[in-house]
């Protein structure tokens, strides 16, 4: 229903601006994904100190990723970028079970801060290319998204950044679901 | 001038070889940790310290003896411009230049150096520290040398600053405090110290040196690095991003910083190059240890220790050898003791020049020149000699104006919102007025680089320092953070009025977390949407009312944005108006015409000293500003040195300074009294005669006078009008009360106690006075201006000069001692036209004095034949009626 508005309004207005925080744990591919998007090839990536921020213009809308270093350490430091955040992209090293539970315990710290209520959740189930890769289904069960996310509209996303696969798919999904009137970008 | 040089080793070498054998070797490298020093080294401190100053004030005595003969024998008895010059001469002869950093100070030039990388599991991480740990917060220091985004580029620097906890800090005081009182009972109360706020050399392990020195030389010098606290540790970081395929993620991230507490720093910067590529070859604590040991074992010892007039002198000068006389003697000095170790021939040998080559003196003054041995290669690196304070690493002013002009000039944009303490000048005020306002004013300052290197926002954050401090302000780079990030986003919000430097944009869309946001990537200022607002203060409210509402001389137009400067209570309407005048009538505060002016010098290429000159002018004339405002507005103000006539040590009654009550400042006091004597006695007086009113302590009205100066009242009150949100702004800030307390220190040891001379050298340069009025501020400057430091004073006072925004038309060399704002000797050299003839006679004395001064010469050079032609013939004028037989005055 919201989609249908925004797209109307994406008409009316010629784009739209929408400003994404990119978080996740360390290597799970956050940086990869965001040069995909923003110059559609792949890229080979070493740790980010700090973050990077990218503006990528998808299907007539502006969005701003912010992409923040996902080590131990830095990871208090997340909730500095939520405020003005309308889509959180929470991207899962499918291929590493091993983690799921720590990457579980950090997306409902972040999912159920106050400032990041209204924000659409995404998460992509990356690294699908890697044999014995987690299936969206069963990383949503990990993640326990019914619950945690059960206030927030949510999707998970099978992807591989390397070669593109679901990335775009993902935008388009947030895109569409953007709630309009939250699009100042600010 | 060079003529000091040959009798120095004379009269050294006798009795100071020996004692002072031990200070000019490599620096010692001492381990003691400055607190346990009192005890056990200061008697052996002592001791040298006691030889070499009785070895020295015996020859002292001599010269006295001397200079006193001499004056019997050869002093015509009249007030004379040769015998002037012949005091200071003598009492130059006295003094024994100091080092800034004197080869035996306890005193390291660098005290650590850390290693940090960024670790792939845990973020950042510290791997060495050495000599040991820097205490505090290790993963925030690791933070901070490992900058945001510094993955994308292979090379970044960084600059923060640590301050010391406040434990030490006291320990520090308690020290300082003891060694002061020490140093006071050995001198038996031989001078006034002072003691509220004033530091010593701030050096620890100065000790010996200058207890010796505070007996041998005093100038107010040893006082005047006021410190609020203890001195910031400065660091200077280097992180560098290796690709590496064999490790895991494929890249290795290290940092490795040093930690001074020079200003400098950026000396070290090729040696940090060298050091961390050393560093990823060999991966331990000893590659840290050879970098700091190569460091420390810099040589600076002789560079010259200046005062404050003298640096500023030579910070507002381009002459490549002003004041090379200090490095000439402080080489000599160090000759004298070299000779005396090795036993050689005193000097005048035929080996005293070959040493002296050895040595070297400066190519250019304002640099000293040095060597550090590290991993076999010779680094060059070049000290400046004067140091202002706030003014820490290098960084350029004109590329920071320049980076908010440029988009400011070619598309103005109107800042919104309008706050009277920032947009002194409407909407459109330039952005360079809006920084300055800013940090004069304490808001929160961020200058935002988001995809640039941390060096580049770190640049900006010191250089805004230097901008505002002028070098006469403080307590800005104390609040500074050349980088910062979000990591310590909690603890800079509990700072007031910080100047920080991010790259991360998210700042940017905190408006909560600062005032005033300046993006070095578009050149664009922002004000924030929740700044405070400012409070409506009794001088805001004081020029709103009826009768002190200025009129602006012009268009209808300047009065009302007068008025909407001045008010608080201003709707952006009214901001809107003012904007419409753009520059000329509406242009109440001279900020357009300064700006313009600073432009220009840029444009031609004038130079970045210059440009600080600039803009230390523009916040000395703001302080006046503002101390006339206080009076105006409360009565009285602090902000100035108010002229005492009265008080004894005045020069106007020569008798309280004679050379055994106060013998440390004796040549000068007793050069003084001498010809003083002399010349009260015969001068017959015509209109106003500052020795003979001396004893009755009645000045003229016009000498007495002290302050700002302006053309007319009307101007005055504009002025003041237009600078009142701001100046009212400044009053509950930082720099303020640190201002206060500096001139408060100063006071006592300003060296022209009687008149304000900035205040008698502006009217001359401003107002058209009468003959008699004009003789007697002239006189008033002839009688005050006689030892090197009261002529270092009125030579600083002409830098200063008397407007900001002239001589913008004429371009003009971009040096303080010929043109543009000072005219250098002009309004001086116009005394010696003066009708009267013990006035053009005085004034040809003053001139004479300037002229054999060690500074002053280069303004002599510079003045033009026009006042050297006139003062040859006031001179030989005077010579012909000596040798006439004619004495006295007409």
């Amino acid at each position: 229903m919201g989609g249908s508005i925004s797209k109307m309004m994406a008409k009316i207005f010629g784009s739209k601006e929408m400003r994404l925080l990119m978080l996740g744990l360390d290597a799970a591919g956050k940086t990869t994904i965001l040069y995909k998007l923003k110059l559609d090839t792949d890229v080979t990536t070493i740790p980010t100190v700090g973050f990077n921020v990218e503006t990528v213009t998808y299907k007539n809308t502006k969005f701003n990723v912010w992409d923040v270093g996902g080590q131990d350490k830095i990871r208090p430091l997340w909730r500095h970028y939520f405020s003005g955040t309308q889509g959180l992209i929470f991207v899962i090293d499918s291929s590493d079970p091993g983690r799921i539970d720590e990457a579980k315990n950090e997306l409902a710290r972040i999912i159920q801060d106050r400032e990041m209520k209204d924000a659409l959740l995404l998460v992509f189930a990356n690294k699908q290319d890697v044999n014995g890769a987690l299936s969206p289904r069963a990383v949503s069960d990990a993640l326990q998204l019914d619950t945690v996310a059960r206030n927030h509209t949510w999707k998970v996303e099978p992807s591989c950044a390397t070669t593109g696969e679901g990335i775009f798919e993902g935008l388009a999904w947030l895109s569409q679901n953007v709630k309009v009137g939250d699009t100042s970008g600010k | 001038m060079t003529t000091v040089l040959p009798t120095r080793p004379h009269t050294n070498s006798t009795g100071t070889s020996t004692s002072t054998a031990s200070r000019h070797r490599q620096p010692s490298l001492s381990s003691f940790p400055s607190s346990k020093r009192t005890g056990s080294q200061s008697t052996h401190a002592d001791s040298t310290s006691t030889a070499y100053f009785d070895a020295h004030s015996a020859t002292r005595e001599h010269d006295f003896a001397r200079l006193r003969s001499s004056n019997n024998l050869t002093l015509p008895e009249r007030n004379s411009a040769i015998d002037g010059a012949t005091h200071t001469a003598f009492a130059r002869r006295q003094r024994r230049v100091r080092s800034q950093y004197p080869a035996n100070s306890a005193e390291k030039h660098v005290e650590y150096i850390l290693v940090a990388s960024f670790d792939i599991d845990r973020g950042s991480i510290m791997e060495h520290q050495y000599p040991g740990a820097v205490g505090g917060d290790e993963h925030m220091l690791a933070d901070l040398m490992l900058p945001d985004q510094t993955h994308l580029r292979s090379q970044d620097w960084t600059t923060f600053f640590l301050h010391k906890d406040a434990s030490e800090e006291d320990d520090e005081r308690t020290r300082r405090r003891k060694r002061r009182k020490r140093r006071k009972a050995e001198l038996a109360g031989a001078h006034d110290d002072v003691e509220a706020g004033a530091e010593d050399d701030g050096a620890d392990g100065e000790e010996a040196e200058s207890a010796d020195d505070e007996s041998d030389d005093q100038d107010f010098d040893s006082e005047d690095e006021l410190i609020d606290g203890p001195p910031l540790v400065y660091v200077l970081n280097l992180v560098n991003t290796k690709q590496d395929h064999t490790v895991k993620r494929g890249a290795i991230v290290k940092a490795m910083a040093i930690c001074t507490r020079h200003s400098f720093l950026h000396i070290y910067k090729p040696l940090l190059v060298i050091a961390l590529e050393q560093y990823f070859a060999n991966p331990v604590v000893e590659t840290l240890a050879t970098l700091y040991d190569a460091v420390n074992a810099m040589d600076l010892s002789l560079m010259p220790k200046l005062n404050f007039y003298e640096r500023f002198i030579l910070q507002s000068s381009d002459a490549k050898d002003l004041f090379l006389e200090k490095f000439e003697a402080i080489i000599a000095q160090r000759m004298a003791n070299t000779d005396g170790e090795v036993a050689s021939l005193p000097a005048l040998s035929p080996t005293a020049p070959l040493s002296r080559s050895r040595y070297g003196l400066p190519r250019d003054t304002h640099e000293f020149e040095s060597v550090v041995r590290y991993a076999n290669i010779p680094v060059p690196v070049k000290v400046p000699t004067a140091l202002s304070p706030e003014t820490v690493g290098d960084f350029s002013l004109i590329k920071l104006i320049t980076t908010f002009s440029t988009p400011h000039s070619t598309s103005p944009q109107p800042l919104t919102p309008f706050h009277p303490h920032l947009t002194t000048a409407g909407s459109l005020t330039h952005p360079v007025i809006v920084l300055l306002n800013a940090l004069l004013t304490q808001k929160r300052v961020i200058f935002l680089g988001h995809n640039l290197p941390s060096s580049e926002v770190a640049e900006a954050v010191l250089g805004a320092c230097a901008l505002v401090s002028g070098g006469l302000l403080r307590g800005f780079t104390r609040h500074a953070f050349p980088y910062t990030d979000l990591t310590k986003i909690d603890d800079l919000l509990k700072v007031p009025g910080f100047i920080a430097g991010v790259t991360n944009p998210a700042f940017a869309h905190k408006p909560e977390w600062w005032d005033l946001l300046c993006d070095l990537g578009t050149g664009r200022m922002r004000i924030s949407s929740k700044i405070e607002q400012a409070p409506l203060t009794e001088g805001v409210l004081y020029f709103q009312q009826p009768g002190q509402t200025p009129s602006a001389p012009s268009a209808s137009a300047g009065s009302i944005s007068a008025i909407a400067m001045a008010g608080a209570s201003l709707s952006a309407g009214l901001g809107g108006s003012t904007t419409l005048m753009g520059s000329g009538a509406g242009d109440a505060t001279g900020d357009v015409a300064f700006m313009t002016s600073v432009l220009k010098a840029i444009e031609e290429r004038h130079g970045e000293n210059a440009i600080r000159s600039k803009f230390r002018r523009w916040v000395l004339k703001f302080t006046r500003l503002a101390a006339a405002f206080e009076e105006l507005v409360y009565g009285t103000s602090l902000l100035q040195l108010a002229p005492s006539p009265k008080t004894p040590s005045t020069p106007f009654s020569p008798s309280a300074k004679s050379p055994d009550s106060q013998f440390t400042s004796a040549s000068p006091a007793f050069s003084r009294s001498m010809s003083m004597t002399t010349a009260s006695t015969t001068t017959t007086t015509t209109t106003y005669n500052p020795e003979a009113s001396a004893s009755t302590d009645i000045l003229p009205p016009e000498v007495t006078t002290h302050g700002y100066v302006w053309p007319s009242p009307q101007s005055k009150t504009n002025e003041l009008a237009a600078n009142a949100t701001r100046i009212e702004g400044w009053r509950s800030t930082r720099s303020y009360y640190n201002f206060i307390q500096d001139l408060t220190a100063f006071y006592t040891r300003r060296p022209v106690q009687g008149i304000d001379l900035q205040h008698l050298h502006d009217k001359l340069a401003k107002l058209r006075l009468g003959t008699t009025a004009s003789g007697n501020v002239y006189l008033a400057i002839c009688a005050a201006v006689w030892s090197d430091e009261e002529i270092n004073q009125l030579l600083a006072v002409i830098v200063n000069g008397t407007s900001l925004s002239a001589g913008t038309g004429n371009g003009g060399n971009s040096s303080g001692m010929s043109g543009q704002a000072g005219q250098g000797l002009f309004y001086l050299g116009a005394g010696l036209f003066h009708p009267k003839r013990d006035v053009r006679e005085g004034v040809a004395g003053l001139l004479g004095r300037v002229r054999e001064h060690e500074a002053g010469r280069h303004f002599w050079k510079a003045a033009g034949g026009f006042v050297r032609g006139a003062w040859e013939r006031v001179v030989a004028g005077m010579e012909g009626r000596d040798d006439e037989g004619l004495t006295g005055g007409i």
